[in-house]
């Protein structure tokens, strides 16, 4: 009884959260309440009241499940099923996921936990949950038809395990991977030491996500899973850019973000404006003489990564991966550069055949053609995102660490643009200007062609413009 | 015959004034002609039917023609302009009125024969009159009146025959002229399009983005785009002339000719099979016709088993005799009739003849009835084929190759796709605007053709199928 009172206020602490009643009492009288997401909101760190405290997680547009006591052993239960997640605000994707969002709830634990997960399989298919990175029986390890039977539509399995070493984990199906992946099945793990641990500091912000790719055609909703390199959608857990929350921190806050990648290509995530070190992988913590600076670090793929910096520098700093077609969202690879060419009107031109070939008759379409730019319905802009400076022109992978000297411990709440300080930022100059020497020295060659072009062409660029005219 | 002789005794002036009047009635005005075959013809003319023959009429008509002409001359004002304007139109009318004009003929009495003579014997002079008639004209004068009602009928059911056929064409080439300027116009649209791509392609290639392969590849579309333009502009040309001799255009009126922008919307509903059953089964003309031609035949036959066997002439005499030497005079009254013997001819070979000419009247007419409703049947096959399929392509293809074109450009917008997509989708769009300009062009002829055929005028089109086959997914990846 004490431990459904409990999922109750659970319930409430995570927002959005809901604890479901329709799957029969009877059936599930032994199982822990499933406790429901609707919201994709970052939902504030669940701070336990149960077992040994820690500083828990914030999980990027996520949550952490919350779990019963159930004589001395954390139970959780996992429900497998489809579910719509807004990718972007005016962008859903139908995907699969666990207990209504996707990723699936973060869960979080300490080292040395009893750990009972049930895992309900409401999918039309059958799948089964691996545990990825930990120290478990090899029968607890969730590979269907190595270690387990696959768990059918409908049925329930349970996996229980000691959490023996403290790190960041990730849990995913292994069964019908490709498809259940492809299809946003994923969560997050992270183990606390029990204890002060030599290679593990203490932190004020402790944020956590993985990185995930999507196919999903412009004006449809569900991903095509068959699609191994072609994605047009990258995306921190689940969301696009600028549906990514930001990571909002107090001045000189330590700060330590983990990363999971279960993506099909490596991302070079990287922070402006500070430092960090890796101090942790999937295989624990780093030992500290491997440790050096960085700005960048390449994430490769089923790889984790743990950055610890102290965010000393105020203001607000990109943070991203930097393969640059991935903070963008669904775009064209064969569209032609137009830069320098004057195209405006021609798409006009090109596409009024029917519709004008239709104002010949009845139906007017003159409504049509003045549309000022639309997209295909459920279609996420290609890059976006109002700063106050204008367009930030990104999409995919792409957020702001936000570094506030006013900002409250504990509280993560979006403190808003930053204030500049007078004269640190960059401006227009307005002063005179000098013809920069050119220098003619460039296009050298170690020896000289045997024939040579018939004509030397020079390219000329000017600047880069979207698409316009139409 | 007794009788007959009885009836002519004493009344013989008055009755030949009688006939003679009687004889009128076989007789056929230019008015009734036109009245009959405008009411014939029905919608086809709209009683517009008129022969002119006085220079009045004929201005009138004129001034007529040029009203029609001030603005975009639609399929009814082509075929109002045809009956107001074509000299071949007003041709086959004056043809008309001179068949039933020699029609009428045939119901009218031979004129009776005076003769005078005058005799002197001796003292003797002797006058003699005499008043002759054909007496087997008289006779047989009611039912010749008959044939000739029958051919007069026969001369204006074949006029207004040719005249539902004229005005068919007429709607056939005013339906083939605006479709091949719509097309006309159509492949400008196209060409306008394809110039500006290759044109985009050709800056592109100027400043290093393109290469000569895909400039070339983009070009390509244009000069089809050009080659279709050329096809389509004789196309014009040529049809538009066409209606243009069948409506009688002068050199100025062609000038002034124009013609609506597009096809009419095709109508909200098809006729239906029964609607067209009951319209084609009342008063059809092809029926009708061969029907006129076997009573006429068979009256004909009637009469000629009689005057191919003998003819009969019937004489009053009167003669007066002079006697110069007594003085006296002395009138001489009587009859005289002549028969003539069947001795050498028994009139056998023109009763073959008629009876020949019937059986062929009556096959004719069974082979009428029997092509009517056949050709019926496809006709109706044709038009709502053509009704189907042109429907089909308005409510279904044309719309689909919209959503594609429209959500093309939603692509392009978000830089899914390039301009060159939307462009290799415009070829697509281009096919299945042409063939649906096609499908209405073909509903239109085909609905000329079948209101012809239910006024009893067999015309039947053959539809033409030309489905346009889109390279399915078009741009996009
Ligand atoms: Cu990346």
């Amino acid at each position: 009884m004490t431990s459904r009172r409990d999922f109750f206020r659970y319930a409430g602490v995570t927002g959005g959260a809901v604890a479901i009643s329709a799957v029969s009492r009877v059936a599930m009288a032994a199982l822990p309440e499933p406790v429901i997401q609707t919201r994709p909101d970052t939902m504030p760190p669940l701070v336990p009241d149960s077992g040994t405290p820690y500083n828990p997680v914030v999980t990027l547009n996520g949550w952490t499940l919350p779990w019963r006591m159930n004589q001395g052993v954390k139970e959780f239960h996992l429900v497998a099923e489809p579910v719509v997640r807004e990718m972007a605000p005016g962008f859903k994707a139908h995907l699969w996921g666990y207990n209504g969002q996707s990723p699936g709830p973060t869960i979080e634990v300490v080292e040395g936990d009893r750990v009972r997960v049930f895992v309900t399989n409401k999918l039309p298919e059958h799948t089964s949950i691996h545990w990825h990175g930990q120290r478990l029986p090899s029968g607890m390890d969730g590979v269907s038809g190595l270690t387990q039977p696959s768990i059918q539509p409908g049925k329930t399995f349970v996996y229980e395990f000691v959490a023996r070493r403290p790190g960041t984990f990730m849990y995913h199906p292994h069964a019908d991977e490709m498809t259940q992946m492809a299809m946003g099945m994923m969560g997050f793990w992270v183990t606390h030491p029990k204890a002060r641990h030599p290679l593990i500091d203490e932190v004020q912000r402790d944020f956590c996500f993985l990185l995930n790719a999507y196919d999903i055609d412009p004006g449809s909703y569900t991903p095509k899973t068959m699609t191994m390199t072609d994605f047009n959608l990258w995306s921190w857990n689940s969301r696009i850019f600028p549906g990514i929350d930001t990571l909002n921190v107090r001045l000189n806050d330590k700060v330590r973000i983990r990363i999971g990648n279960l993506t099909m290509t490596n991302h070079p995530i990287h922070v402006h404006g500070h430092e960090f070190t890796v101090t942790g992988t999937d295989g624990g913590p780093t030992p500290k003489a491997s440790r050096w600076p960085e700005v960048t670090a390449d994430i490769a793929v089923g790889q984790m990564r743990q950055i610890d910096f102290v965010a000393d520098e105020e203001g607000d700093w990109a943070f991203h991966c930097h393969k640059s077609h991935h903070t963008m969202n669904a775009m064209g690879h064969n569209v032609p550069m137009l830069i320098g060419v004057d195209h405006s009107g021609v798409a006009r031109k090109i596409n009024k055949l029917i519709p004008e070939y239709m104002v010949m008759g009845e139906r007017g379409m003159a409504d049509m053609t003045e549309m000022e730019m639309p997209i295909p319905d459920n279609t996420a802009p290609m890059m976006t995102g109002e700063g106050p400076f204008g367009s930030v022109e990104m999409g995919g992978m792409f957020s702001v660490l936000k570094v506030r000297r006013d900002q409250k411990p504990g509280d993560y709440k979006d403190p808003g643009w930053f204030k500049h300080p007078e004269g640190t930022v960059a401006h227009e100059y307005t002063g005179p200007l000098a013809e920069p020497a050119r220098f003619k020295a460039e296009g050298g060659q170690s020896m000289p062609r045997v024939q040579s072009p018939a004509k030397v062409t020079e390219v000329q660029v000017r600047k880069p413009a979207s698409h316009s005219g139409h | 015959m007794k009788r007959v002789l009885d009836v002519f005794r004493g009344r013989l002036m008055l009755s030949t004034i009688a006939l003679a009047a009687l004889s009128g009635c076989a007789s056929v005005s230019l008015e009734q002609q036109m009245a009959k075959v405008n009411d014939e013809t029905g919608p086809f003319t709209d009683g517009r039917l008129a022969l002119a023959r006085t220079d009045r009429e004929r201005t009138q008509r004129a001034q007529t023609a040029a009203d029609l002409l001030k603005a975009p001359v639609g399929q009814r004002e082509a075929v109002h302009l045809a009956l107001v304007n074509s000299p071949a139109l007003q041709a086959l009318l004056a043809r008309g009125w001179a068949e039933s004009a020699d029609a009428a003929q045939v119901g009218r009495i031979a004129n009776p024969v005076f003769s005078f003579e005058r005799m002197v014997a001796g003292s003797e002079l002797e006058l003699g009159r005499a008043l002759s008639f054909g007496l087997l004209d008289l006779l047989t004068l009611p039912s010749r009146q008959g044939i000739a009602r029958r051919q007069i009928d026969q001369s204006q059911l074949r006029l207004a025959s040719e005249v539902v056929d004229q005005i068919t064409q007429v709607r056939q080439a005013w339906v083939r002229a605006v479709t091949a300027q719509q097309t006309f116009a159509y492949a400008q649209q196209v060409l306008t399009s394809a110039e500006a791509s290759a044109d985009l392609a050709r800056r592109l290639q100027s400043v290093g983005t393109f290469n000569r392969l895909s400039r070339a590849r983009e070009q390509a579309f244009y000069a089809d785009a050009a080659t279709r333009l050329a096809t389509a502009g004789h196309q014009a040309t040529a049809s538009r002339e066409e209606l243009v001799r069948l409506l009688g255009l002068d050199e100025t009126q062609a000038q002034a000719l124009r013609l609506p922008e597009r096809l009419p919307d095709l109508p909200k509903q098809a006729l239906e099979p029964d609607a067209v059953g009951s319209l084609a089964t009342r008063g059809r003309l092809d029926i009708r016709l061969a029907q006129a031609e076997l009573q006429t035949s068979a009256q004909a036959q009637g009469l000629n088993t009689f005057t191919s066997f003998t003819d009969i002439e019937l004489t009053a005499r009167r003669n007066t005799r002079f006697d110069n030497e007594s003085g006296t005079k002395s009138t001489a009254r009587g009859f005289e009739i002549d028969v003539r013997l069947p001795v050498f001819d028994w009139g056998g070979l023109q009763r073959d003849a008629m009876n020949a000419r019937t059986l062929a009247a009556t096959n004719r007419l069974e082979a009428t009835l029997r092509v009517a409703g056949s050709s019926l049947r496809e006709s109706y096959s044709a038009y709502r084929t053509a009704y189907d399929i042109a429907r089909h392509h308005r409510d279904e293809v044309v719309p689909l190759r919209k959503v594609i074109s429209e959500e093309n450009l939603l692509r392009y917008n978000g830089m899914l796709i390039g301009v060159f997509e939307l462009l290799a989708d415009s070829r697509d769009q281009v096919s299945t605007v042409m063939a649906a300009i096609d499908a209405e062009q073909q509903f239109w002829l085909a609905d000329a053709a079948l209101q012809a055929s239910l006024i009893g005028r067999p015309t039947n089109t053959t539809l033409s199928v030309n489905a346009s086959a889109p390279s399915g997914g078009g741009a996009g990846h």
